[in-house]
């Protein structure tokens, strides 16, 4: 290739992703509406823009559970229909125990479990029979739970009402799920609750639950468990309720709910509706219940237990000294459904708006003052040459910033340490070449051939050095996660960019002058 | 004439000080390990889990750790570490713990007044009091952050939850452990890079320096009292790609010298190539140290422990690409290599691969099995240099 095309495909690619770099500067929408202005630009991580990344892991030990006792209540029906009695059932962690009344009753036993191709036998002699869930379905349970979770979560996320715009839900792994919220500093409320929403009659309430107890010396009845409505501010109990520990209704047949506003109590409410599955039960329960109280329970708290004045089928309120965002809350996640078993924070990490933007703040002055010494230091040692291989370092700079800006790859804090590191790294493949040349000059070389000589022979030297640092980086990119990973991006592309600036950018400024003419000496 | 940092010539015996450098280097890692039961091998939350809270407090009045110390202590978290973030007068404070958010099941049966023990079942099988239960009031009750910032406030001032990070013990051992793992892969890629470009035998030399390397900043790292995390991770590994440039500008003249001549003391061709590249080693290190240098004074203190531990490295690198690397390459060669004929003689066996002492098991100090047109082109290259080499 000739000179003049070598300078202009090497300019045009420096100056496209110049372009790309600096389209940085603008703001979002500014991009978005400029047609000279590109689309993409790099992402901040939520280090730098503040905001929260949050892991959490569902137990899906829980799901496991949950499956083996819907399992359960299917199996005592069918005994009960085979007439075999006495038959004890009860779930043990991922274990499954039948214990049999009569020796007799096991040929009869295993005959129905013959049907449950979802369980396998653990241990089985003359009382006890003990199953767990194949692994291919313990498998297809927790994928399944997992599936779930993620969706609930998704749809809290997307409600419009939670208005936290770009927030991701994804999946990590196995068994998590990674939750980034950005520009927020403070896990909103509603990613904390499970949205457990049940209706119950109450069976009796008291002032307390102690109150409650002594109406009850023989203890409370089977089945039943007690509940409380608290004040909100202080939570001291308002009222203990004596409920049944199944619902009579849960939140799952619920369709939609939106917030309302009573004018006649001035009190933030939400109104439900159920689906037609939802309303039939509904109806049926508040007609055969009417003057009795019904306990509104989210997550095991009481909201309120109002009085069934008369039968409803498909809609209904739910009040309890809501205040507006309480009520917004409650019908985002009343309308995403709840989660079907209990998640644990395995990682959060958050970051206030203004602490990401100080440490930008700080990046960039390290950025520059990193790359003012080296600048000063290349050019104050090497003279004109110096000055070729600061040139190169700002191509570099403006190629790593533009090309992650075209894959819209994330910046964050170690990120820009990583920036910093390749300014100071990039001048090294200069600093081989030049000492390369000034050692070709004192062996007596002709200036022209010395300059030669120094690129070919510190070129391998270069790859080998550049090499090495980018198995380490692609390591890291590897390992690392979050904020890291940035780190290990920016350095990656970092190490690309620099040998390219070294063996090319400054290559052509060398050949550009001296060039093909005659030189006395190097400056260098 | 241009200014040189370290004048042409220089003629430095740098392998004949090995046994100091190594004595150096190993009392080094001796008092790091040594310094583990004194200062303690510490892990930060990424490893170890727990969570750090930082705060700013936004009254211009001084604010006193040992207030801070009182509120935390008060509200019984345990083990808990109160550190001043940034300058002495700065209004930043750093709490850590062990522990996540919610205060465990013990103390907050304790706390929570009316809270009945049946209720913790919950509904669903196997509940436990995680952040998904209870309503979002009785989550506050339990969280921490929100204690320590209201019990703060409250006592002290207005303040600033600028930064919460938490860690859970599953997700800190699944970091250590990756942690580990990709310093260990790391090392053996580049150790297989090295082996394949170079010769098997500068492998070995190559790896004793980046571990050199790694492990001198390790035990500076504890004798400094300073926690191991994930921003120290990315430096120890940046290091061990980093170190190992200057490692290889020897190493490739130190190739390149032995390719010139068939008669060689080994010694005396380190020790020249040293010599000859060591304005480069120095120059090369000295740049990237002024940009990290930039870092750890301009970065601000989210980034300062991967600046120092950059910073440690990178002068420990130089150091070792000097010192370390190529007297472990002489080290080597004298216990394994040559052992029957010395570096002096196999020379003459082949002209050709003078580092091999027995011709036929590696017939070329580059790797031959790569049959690669540009490899072929840099060989050519290198020979037809030879004649014209300097000094």
């Amino acid at each position: 290739m000739s000179l003049r095309w070598r300078l202009a495909s090497v300019t045009a690619v420096v100056l496209l992703l110049a372009y790309l770099a600096l389209a940085n500067f603008f703001p979002e929408e500014r991009r978005a509406q400029a047609w000279y202005l590109p689309d993409q630009g790099l992402r901040l991580g939520l280090d730098l823009q503040g905001g929260i990344h949050l892991v959490i892991s569902p137990d899906l030990e829980a799901a496991v559970a949950q499956e083996l006792g819907h399992i359960e209540d299917g199996l005592s029906r069918r005994l009960e229909e085979k007439k075999i009695t006495g038959v004890q059932l009860f779930v043990e962690g991922d274990l499954l125990h039948v214990k049999l009344a009569e020796a007799s009753d096991a040929e009869a036993v295993r005959e129905v479990l013959r049907d449950y191709e979802t369980l396998q036998v653990v241990k089985s002699d003359a009382e006890r029979i003990t199953l767990r869930l194949t692994d291919e379905w313990r498998e297809q349970v927790q994928e399944r739970a997992m599936l779930q979770v993620l969706e609930v979560y998704r749809r809290r996320v997307d409600d419009p009402q939670t208005g936290i715009p770009e927030s991701v839900v994804t999946r990590q792994g196995r068994d998590r799920v990674l939750i980034q919220f950005p520009g927020i500093s403070r896990v909103p409320d509603i990613f904390r609750k499970t949205g457990h929403l049940e209706f119950k009659l109450v069976k009796d309430a008291d002032k307390s639950e102690e109150l409650l107890r002594a109406k009850y010396p023989d203890g409370f009845p089977e089945g039943t468990e007690v509940v409380f409505e608290r004040e909100k501010e202080t939570r001291r109990v308002l009222r203990a309720y004596l409920v049944s520990k199944t619902a009579d209704i849960s939140g799952d047949y619920l369709s939609d709910a939106r917030v309302g506003f009573d004018s006649r109590s001035s009190e933030w409410q939400v109104n439900f509706t159920w689906n037609s599955e939802g309303a039939e039960i509904f109806a049926k329960l508040t007609e055969a219940h009417i003057d009795d109280l019904l306990a509104i329970i989210l997550d095991g708290q009481v909201y309120s237990a109002p009085q069934i004045r008369a039968r409803i089928s498909r809609s209904g309120v739910i009040t309890g000294r809501f205040s507006s965002e309480d009520a917004a809350d409650l019908a985002v996640i009343l309308r995403a459904g709840a989660l079907p078993i209990s998640v644990k924070i395995e990682e959060e990490r958050s970051i206030g708006p203004a602490l990401g933007a100080d440490s930008i703040r700080s990046g960039i002055w390290a950025s520059v003052v990193g790359l003012l010494l080296v600048v000063g230091f290349t050019t104050g040692y090497y003279r004109l040459s110096g000055v070729y291989a600061s040139l190169a370092l700002l191509a570099n700079l403006l190629m790593v910033v533009g090309l992650m800006s075209l894959f819209q790859a994330t910046l964050t804090l170690p990120g820009i340490a990583g920036l910093v590191l390749t300014v100071g790294m990039a001048v090294d493949a200069n600093v081989i070449i030049f000492e390369r040349i000034r050692e070709e000059l004192r062996a007596g070389r002709a200036p022209r051939p010395a300059i030669a000589a120094g690129f070919s022979k510190a070129t391998w030297t270069i790859l080998d050095a550049n090499i090495t640092t980018l198995i380490t980086a692609l390591v890291l990119f590897e390992y690392g996660t979050g904020p890291i990973k940035g780190f290990a991006v920016t350095l990656s592309v970092g190490i690309l960019t620099s040998v390219f600036a070294a063996l090319v950018i400054t290559r052509l400024a060398f050949a550009v002058y001296p060039g093909t003419r005659y030189v006395e000496q190097v400056s260098i | 004439m241009p200014f040189e940092i370290v004048k042409p010539g220089t003629h430095f015996d740098f392998i004949g000080k090995w046994r100091i450098c190594v004595a150096v280097s190993v009392a080094v890692v001796l008092l790091g390990v040594a310094g583990i039961p004194l200062r303690g091998f510490r892990l930060g939350i990424d490893f170890a889990g727990g969570t750090e809270v930082q705060v700013r407090f936004l009254d211009p009045g001084a604010v006193d750790e040992g207030d801070i110390r009182n509120v935390v202590n008060g509200l019984g978290i345990p083990n808990a570490s109160v550190t001043r973030f940034g300058g002495v007068d700065s209004h930043e404070f750093l709490i850590k713990f062990r522990g996540g958010r919610e205060v465990e099941e013990a103390a907050a049966a304790k706390s929570a007044s009316g809270a009945a023990p049946e209720q913790s079942d919950g509904e669903e099988a196997g509940a436990e009091t995680g952040p998904g239960q209870g309503d979002a009031d009785e989550v506050r009750e339990k969280d921490r952050i929100f204690l320590l910032e209201e019990n703060l406030e409250k006592r002290i001032g207005p303040l600033e939850v600028e930064r919460v990070e938490f860690v859970g013990p599953k997700v800190g051992a699944e970091l250590r452990e990756d942690g580990l793992k990709a310093i260990g892969i790391a090392c053996l890629l580049i150790l297989i890079y090295i082996g394949f470009r170079f010769s098997v035998r500068y492998a070995p030399g190559a790896v004793v320096a980046l571990l050199h390397d790694v492990l001198i900043t390790a035990s500076l790292w504890i004798l400094l009292g300073l926690e191991f995390d994930l921003r120290v991770l990315a430096a120890l590994l940046a290091i061990i790609g980093y170190s190992l440039n200057d490692t290889i500008i020897v190493y490739d003249r130190i190739r390149e010298n032995m390719e010139l001549r068939t008669k060689y003391d080994l010694k005396e061709v380190l020790n020249q190539s040293v010599n000859q590249t060591l304005s480069r080693t120095l120059l090369t290190s000295f740049t990237t140290l002024a940009a990290v240098l930039a870092l750890l004074v301009l970065g601000g203190e989210v980034i300062r422990p991967f600046a120092l531990a950059m910073t440690i490295g990178i002068v420990v690198g130089t150091y070792s690409s000097i010192y370390i690397a190529s007297p472990s390459l002489l080290w080597l060669e004298r216990r394994f290599g040559t052992a029957s004929s010395g570096p002096r003689a196999s020379a003459h066996e082949a002209p050709k691969a003078p580092r091999a002492p027995k011709a036929p098991k590696s017939e070329a100090p580059r790797p031959p099995k790569v049959p690669s047109a540009k490899k072929a082109k840099t060989k050519t290259k290198a020979g037809s240099r030879r004649r014209r080499r300097p000094s």
